[in-house]
């Protein structure tokens, strides 16, 4: 097996500048370039050249028309890194369907959370036909009891129906492309309505600007297709790009992160993306003789996105892998979420990671005063600067009443462009929650502005990021309410900075009426083990009098007062030292 | 502990006892029907490193349906020694 070549001979190189994914497809398909799957021995498991990809999604197409899907109707994908969910999605497209990437369960023991979830994505989607991974269509199944399906299965049982003599009528420029299932709680999913137009703008502005794509550019990735990074960042992109990409299922690169590395350094890559623990998970347990192994000269651009930009971890990867050719300046910090489809601010091109160094003290008051040279790491903060907006596209930073800020100054972070979504699909309040008649977008996130570029401190909504994974607070208070002897209102979960590794540890305070030494440990190791079964992570559980956590005036838990009670040590547990940024 | 068990089992909760070791809570000792992720510390990370070292040692490969149904440490004997007899 050979893998798909990384310049198209004939084929003139197109940066985008198409109006609709099918149309990017119908170009791509003219070359030789396209899609290799390997595994975690970095072996060639498939080759997907593009032309093949347009070929096999257009028999798919028919097939799914003989199904009776009306335009516009949707249907469910499993994204495993595997050429039928690529075929698949791209199927969608030439017949006018829309596509609803989702999950695959992780870990042991997911199954009935993971089976909830899908019934879930199922109802909130309208969805009238769900394609599982291989492996995965009994839990399908399971979710798909009660749902008005035409059909659910695995591949084979897409591939073995038959044509539709039809005309394809693929999904204009003016209409949607798919649905991003990213946003909200396990409860309550939300689908991140993604346009074509938003969509064909966006992988415009971060093959220009951004990433400045190039036709020598060959591209790599291990991030999960369910995932805004993975999918567009590479797929959709990539097609929009005739580049040539190389793909690793996720769980290949967590049993074997040394993988993405060795592939990169043998094929040649130079175009990849991670969040920042993908970084630090890469050079553990690498002996310097496989360093000096490795050549990494040809990464010319290494991304960061999906979790704050940690700049010591990324510092520390550089001083690693100099002796492999690896350049500090190949980083790209880029700021961005699932509803502006991907990235909409990127660190321009530096001979390193550029960082602002401001005072610890001004932070709790929302001020970020540059702090001096000599100042050591107790009294100033680093955080790594995101960049500036794509062409086309506002950031704004602004106080609790949306008044804007000044440089400096701590508040929520807002955008403006084409790349923003129109809303979540079928939930017009959640829409009307974050999203602006005028166009702009309240992203939950905090940072402040410096001479036009964005730097990101934190986030104003409770979203908790473990290892790059979305983690929703309530998940994790419901999981722990349900334990005997608790109630509604008795737990409060939230992230807090772990100065020392970086990263976020998981704080979870638990209103106990208990007195007895052993029973209060016990129902510790029972939270604990909740959490652990919820979401796979580890926390710390604090237990608190009766009525210690604060309410809201409309009688709901606050998680950032708790949060800040717990930070200032009022629960008599050691605070963290960073007073935080809230 | 493991009376009653096949040898293919005996073998396999072995290897899964000694890949366990380290995350036990205070004294418990592992056994079968011990949670992993309720009564162990581990974390989702290591539970990966666990299962691609049972993958190493016995040649196989656990499918993600069977990760997602296994809970306990017998669960987890039963998959590994039925994966080995190729069924």
């Amino acid at each position: 097996m050979t893998p798909t070549p990384t310049l198209n001979t004939k084929l003139k190189f197109q940066r985008c500048g198409f109006s609709s994914l099918a149309q990017a497809m119908d170009y791509a398909a003219q070359g030789e370039t396209g899609f290799n799957f390997y595994n975690a021995r970095g072996q060639l498991l498939s080759v997907l050249p593009y032309r093949e990809l347009r070929a096999q999604a257009q028999i798919m197409a028919r097939k799914l028309l003989g199904l009776k899907l009306h335009r516009g109707d949707r249907m469910l994908l499993v994204a495993d890194t595997t050429p039928q969910f690529a075929t698949a999605f791209i199927a969608c497209q030439y017949a006018g369907i829309v596509p609803v990437p989702v999950s695959l369960p992780v870990g042991l023991g997911a199954k009935t959370g993971y089976v909830d979830q899908l019934a879930l994505q199922l109802a909130g989607s309208g969805a009238r036909a769900a394609m599982a991974a291989d492996g995965l269509g009994g839990f399908l199944a399971e979710a798909a009891e009660g749902a008005n399906l035409l059909l659910h299965g695995e591949p084979e049982a897409f591939a073995s129906l038959p044509e539709a003599q039809a005309d394809l009528k693929p999904l204009g420029p003016d209409g949607r492309c798919y649905l991003q299932y990213s946003s909200g709680s396990t409860r309550f999913p939300l689908g991140v309505d993604v346009t074509q137009k938003a969509l064909m703008a966006n992988i415009l502005g971060m093959s220009s600007v951004g990433l400045d794509i190039r036709p020598e550019d060959r591209a790599i990735s291990w991030l999960p297709f369910y995932h805004d990074m993975g999918l567009i960042g590479f797929m959709l992109g990539p097609i929009c790009n005739q580049l040539s990409t190389d793909l690793l299922p996720t769980r290949e690169f967590a049993r074997r992160p040394s993988v993405w590395l060795n592939m990169i350094s043998q094929n040649r890559n130079s175009v990849s993306y991670s969040p920042t623990f993908g970084y630090d998970l890469s050079m553990r347990r690498l002996s310097d003789e496989q360093v000096a192994a490795l050549d990494l000269s040809c990464w010319r651009r290494a991304g960061i996105g999906g979790d704050m930009v940690q700049p010591q971890v990324l510092r520390r990867f550089a001083e690693i892998f100099a002796p492999a050719g690896f350049r500090e300046g190949a980083f790209v910090p880029s700021y961005g979420m699932a509803e502006t489809c991907l990235a909409v601010a990127f660190a321009p091109a530096d001979d390193k990671v550029r960082i602002d160094r401001v005072l610890r003290a001004g932070l709790a008051a929302g001020r970020a005063e540059a702090a001096n040279a000599s100042a050591d790491e107790r009294e100033a903060r680093t955080f790594a600067i995101c960049g500036l907006p794509l062409a086309g596209h506002d950031l704004e930073v602004r106080d609790e009443q949306e008044f804007p800020l000044p440089d400096r100054r701590i508040g929520r972070v807002f955008v403006r462009g084409p790349s923003v979504t129109p809303g979540y699909f079928n939930q017009p309040e959640a829409t009307a929650a974050v999203l602006h008649q005028d166009g702009w977008l309240d992203t939950g996130d905090l940072g402040y502005m410096l001479d036009g570029e964005l730097i990101v401190t934190g986030r104003a909504k409770d979203l908790i990021i473990i290892n790059g994974r979305n983690i929703w607070p309530q998940d994790l208070e419901w999981a722990v309410e349900a334990l005997p002897g608790l109630r509604r209102g008795d737990v409060a979960a939230f992230a807090v900075h772990d100065d020392e590794h970086g990263g976020e540890d998981v704080v979870v305070l638990v209103q106990a009426r208990l007195t007895d030494v052993e029973a209060r440990d016990e129902l510790r190791r029972a939270v604990e083990a909740a959490v652990r079964e919820q979401a796979a992570i580890d926390c710390r559980v604090v237990l608190v009098p009766p009525h210690a956590l604060p309410q809201t005036s409309s009688g709901k838990l606050s998680r950032s007062r708790a949060r800040n009670n717990y930070l200032q040590g009022q629960y008599g547990e050691p605070a963290d030292p960073v007073p935080a940024e809230s | 502990m493991n009376d009653g068990l096949a040898l293919g089992q005996k073998e396999a909760f072995a290897e899964v006892e000694k890949l366990l070791q380290p995350f036990r809570k205070g004294d418990a000792s592992i056994a079968l029907d011990t949670d992993i992720t309720r009564d162990l510390n581990i974390d989702s990370l290591a539970v990966m490193d666990m299962i691609m070292e049972l993958e190493d040692k016995f040649d196989i490969s656990i499918p993600l349906n069977v990760v997602a149904e296994t809970k306990t440490v017998r669960e987890l004997v039963d998959a590994v020694s039925r994966l080995r007899m190729g069924a």
